[in-house]
């Protein structure tokens, strides 16, 4: 048997008048999350309706179809608006609430921790202090020449292409647009530190860098670096060798072995690529290695001649070692943590997968 | 670059099978993207050898790393078909040398287009590269042999075979092969005839002139062009072609004549009948000769090797040494070598060849510098820990202010630094304030604790007029404790936090932020900090992120030295 249509529009006409009205008399959150439930829950009102429309006709149906869906966004409505209310009103009363500092309130117990970028940052400032290097900070935002074009990297260099770069919008401080960007690497330090103190010297830079590349779980935007930056008589390529071993070995233990492999980079000449006997089989291959036997820690080289003399340092006289990793990926490595987002996203279950390996 | 092992096995006597190199490369010259029974592929991402995106340059390195010979070394000058033959010429206009050096036309005529061999379309398959028809694949097997990059036009549709090199007038359009209209700026060089642009120099044909069926007689054109403009164009019409990155990474005189030789060679060979060749601008180059001192190898790499060893290297690399005094050499890299330009560019040859894993370790020389300032570094490391030991999460936001944060706080966009090319909307303005982010940390764990307190200590930027942005080191904390009042517990905290690095602290006026409680915001005043601000959150500003719990923050600019 068919329903009447009428008899669904006094349903329908019910529903609406009756929440309508509990609606405004309520007056708290609580009251209206009650009444929310009762109309669009599971069993809910108006949620349960629309299972009786297949006992109407077509013609029926059409009449009923728009009553019932404005119906619908007019309850919705009711609450939403209502919640504001009710919320606003609660705002009002926040002037008579007050805020007592000398009230000797308890400080609950919790357990604090370090970000493991940073817990890796200060292992590595203590390593290399013991070798005489000390920190130095550039700035984060600066210009395409201490960016790139001291570094042996000008314009349309295709190493430009591997660093796709942040651009400041610098027209309102009167600089031309492409001059200003975020740095691409900490390595806009070099200058700095090559003008500011004479040789020789041991630095090194931790920070922020950024790069104009999409996200996933081995790429970031916005990235630490650390980098070391040597500067004396009678460098080479084996005292490049020692600080790679003696760096993987403070962090990854004695069994470590270090490896140097040819590599590009502009702003160093001969460039080297540091390589670590894979921590997961020493040597022998396997999945996170891809089978090699060894793993991809760190980019090195003798400092390039051309930025050595933008620095103005003669290199015959001397030479110079610029040496760096991700401490993302070492901590990574370290800690066991598959995707670099977790380091900044700001989820702290983080710390609870990390356990007790994070100290304070 | 895709290396085709069978097509590789053609230019050079190898000593060892194919694969034994594959192990042998990453540690002589260059990284290895993919192996597969067919190719492998050297990853090239930003690397600047421009010869190994070549076949030919490719023999030539894993010849010199293993002790195997090349086969054939190309054609000398004497083998070249213009030298032994005289040809009608074509008009050829060259507007300005800077864009393009020379420009080489052949006209070809009696071909006929036909689908090519199997053993063509199986070299370029292993390279990466679809087979079209035998008139355009060689173009494309020269390219990959010799790195070359050529371009044969339909001459029918070449207004009197004129080829011109010239800049793009600005909105001149032309359609490339891939059926896209490009409208071109003055900076981009363009191919043309008298009437109108045949191609976009470097990067991609037009539709108008593209080998056809019916195609008897082709225009085949060899050009060098300036690198810049290749990149630019490439990059702002995003296309990168084969071609392109080869015009970026630099050519040279002989490989462009070697390839152009070959070439027509090839076209002749499918029964293609040269009617006229015409060689405009100046071929000669000039070969660098760069001293290279003994000691300095030594010295640099950490080795004692002997001048015999070294002179050996250099031999195996093709590079032709003289010697000059008991210390120093004249060394002259062979002409596929753009990349060795200085002394230590060599130096960095000897040592690859030689090897690095055979580079022994030597302590650190000489003794530390004189110590710097370092208060600064202490100072944020000292905070830290007290942070953490009276309860904290350290938490690292990003650089950034989210929309969830700008539409949140309704932060006047103007007062921030900007982006000019953001990924999206998420790194558009940089944040001029830590809170804003904790906020949405805090609000985002709420879901999963009832307890949270974090800090971040970490750098925000603000507009200066005139000047670069000032970055200056914030500290915050923000705390949501299951109370309807966390600022009263959140003072303690701060104050035992810094009563530990023996820091004063004291609070001062009241504030009055629309986003802050309107009975809980206090300008707060510390030593090491200029003043900052302890408040807790408005709210209706907190149930925009999404939670109804109460949270507070504090706010302190670092005073660092």
């Amino acid at each position: 048997m068919l329903e009447s249509s009428n008899n669904m529009q006094d349903k329908i006409a019910d529903i609406k008048n009756t929440y309508l009205k509990k609606i405004k008399q309520a007056s708290s959150l609580k009251e209206l999350d009650e009444h929310f439930l009762a109309l669009f829950g599971k069993k809910g009102a108006v949620t349960k309706l629309p299972k009786e429309f297949s006992k109407l006709s077509k013609d029926q149906l059409q009449l009923v179809s728009p009553l019932f869906n404005g119906v619908k966004f007019e309850l919705e409505k009711a609450i939403s608006n209502k919640r504001l209310t009710i919320r606003e009103t609660g705002y009002s009363l926040l002037e008579r609430e007050s805020l007592d500092l000398s009230s000797p309130v308890e400080i609950k117990k919790r357990q604090g921790a370090l970000n493991p970028l940073t817990e890796f940052e200060n292992h590595i400032v203590q390593v290399f202090s013991k070798l005489g290097f000390q920190q130095y900070d550039a700035p984060q935002i600066d210009t395409d020449i201490n960016n790139f074009q001291v570094l042996n990297i000008p314009e349309n260099h295709p190493a430009r292409d591997l660093q796709d770069t942040f651009y400041i919008d610098s027209t309102n401080f009167g600089i031309e647009p492409g001059r200003i960007l975020m740095r691409t690497h900490t390595s806009n330090s070099q200058i700095r530190i090559m003008t500011e103190y004479p040789a020789p010297v041991r630095f090194m830079n931790i920070g922020r860098c950024f790069r104009n590349e999409s996200t996933d779980a081995r790429h970031e935007h916005t990235f630490d670096q650390f980098e070391l930056v040597y500067i004396d008589k009678g460098l080479s390529l084996a005292n490049l060798l020692y600080l790679s071993e003696y760096f993987l070995k403070a962090v990854f233990g004695p069994e470590i072995k270090a490896r140097l492999r040819p590599k590009y980079y502009p702003f160093v000449e001969p460039g080297a690529g540091v390589d670590g006997l894979c921590i997961f089989c020493s040597g022998k291959g396997c999945n996170i290695c891809g089978g090699v036997g060894w793993l991809e820690l760190g980019g090195a080289g003798m400092i390039h001649p051309n930025v050595l003399r933008a620095g103005g340092i003669n290199p015959n006289e001397y030479s110079g070692i610029a040496w760096g990793c991700s401490p993302e990926r070492m901590t990574m490595l370290k800690q066991g943590i598959s995707d670099m987002r977790q380091l900044r996203n700001g989820d702290l279950r983080l710390f609870e997968s990390l356990g007790s390996s994070v100290k304070v | 670059m895709k290396v085709s092992k069978d097509w590789l096995k053609e230019l050079i006597d190898l000593d060892r099978p194919v694969d034994e190199v594959m192990d042998l490369l990453p540690k002589r010259t260059i990284g290895i993207k993919e192996v597969t029974k067919d190719f492998f592929e050297l990853d090239m991402k930003g690397y600047n050898r421009a010869d190994l995106l070549s076949l030919r340059g490719v023999a030539q390195e894993i010849a010199a790393i293993t002790v195997s010979r090349v086969k054939g070394q190309g054609s000398s000058q004497e083998d070249f078909i213009w030298s032994k033959n005289k040809f009608e010429t074509t008009p050829i206009g060259i507007e300005d040398l800077q864009l393009s050096p020379v420009q080489c036309v052949t006209r070809i005529e009696g071909l006929t287009v036909q689908a090519s061999p199997a053993n063509w379309v199986k070299k370029l398959h292993d390279s990466g590269i679809r087979s079209i028809n035998n008139l355009v694949d060689i173009t494309n097997l020269i390219m990959l042999e010799y790195g070359q990059p050529l371009h044969a036009f339909d001459a029918q549709a070449v207004k009197d075979h004129t080829i011109n090199v010239r800049l793009a007038r600005k909105g001149e359009v032309l359609t490339t092969l891939d059926d896209k209209r490009r409208v071109l700026t003055d900076a981009d060089i363009v191919l043309s005839d008298d009437e109108k642009a045949l191609d976009v120099a470097g990067i991609m044909g037009g539709k108008d002139t593209e080998i056809k069926p019916s195609t008897t007689t082709i225009l085949l054109s060899a050009s060098m062009f300036n690198p810049q403009h290749v990149r630019r164009t490439a990059s702002r019409l995003n296309l990168h072609s084969e071609a392109s990155r080869r015009f970026q990474h630099g050519l040279t005189m002989q490989g462009l004549l070697q390839a152009y030789s070959a070439a027509i060679k090839m076209y002749q060979a499918i029964g293609g009948k040269v009617t006229a060749l015409s060689l405009k601008g100046d071929f000669q180059t000039v070969p660098i000769n760069l001293i290279l001192h003994y000691s300095k190898i030594n010295n640099l790499i950490g080795t004692v090797l002997s001048k015999k060893e070294i002179e050996s290297i250099l031999g195996r690399l093709q590079f032709t040494v003289k010697t000059v005094d008991e210390n120093t050499w004249q060394v002259s890299p062979p002409y596929f070598r753009l990349d060795c330009q200085q002394e230590e560019d060599i130096i960095e040859e000897i040592a690859r060849l030689y090897g690095y894993e055979k580079i022994p370790k030597s302590p650190l020389p000489g003794s530390p510098p004189s110590k710097i300032d370092q208060s600064k570094f202490e100072f944020i490391h000292q905070l830290k820990k007290s942070l953490a030991t009276v309860g904290l999460k350290e938490v690292q936001t990003y650089s950034f202010f989210s929309t969830q944060v700008l539409g949140s706080l309704g932060t006047d966009q103007r007062q921030l630094v900007k982006i000019l090319n953001p990924i999206s909307a998420e790194t558009a303005y940089l944040r001029n304030a830590l809170w804003p982010n904790l906020l949405e940390v805090v609000s985002f764990n709420l879901k999963h604790f009832k307890d949270v307190a974090i800090f971040e200590i970490g750098k925000v930027f603000n507009l200066q007029p005139g000047e670069l942005p000032k970055e200056s080191y914030f500290l915050s904390i923000a705390l949501s404790n299951d109370t309807d009042n966390p600022t009263e517990e959140l003072y303690q905290l701060i104050k035992k936090a810094l009563e530990m690095l023996y820091i004063g602290f004291k609070v001062e006026s009241r504030e009055k932020q629309d986003y802050f409680h309107p009975a809980r915001q206090q300008r707060i005043q510390s030593g090491k900090f200029s003043s900052g601000i302890l408040a807790e959150v408005h709210p209706r500003v907190i149930n925009k992120f999404g939670s109804d719990k109460r949270i507070a923050i504090i706010e302190l600019e670092l005073e660092l030295k």
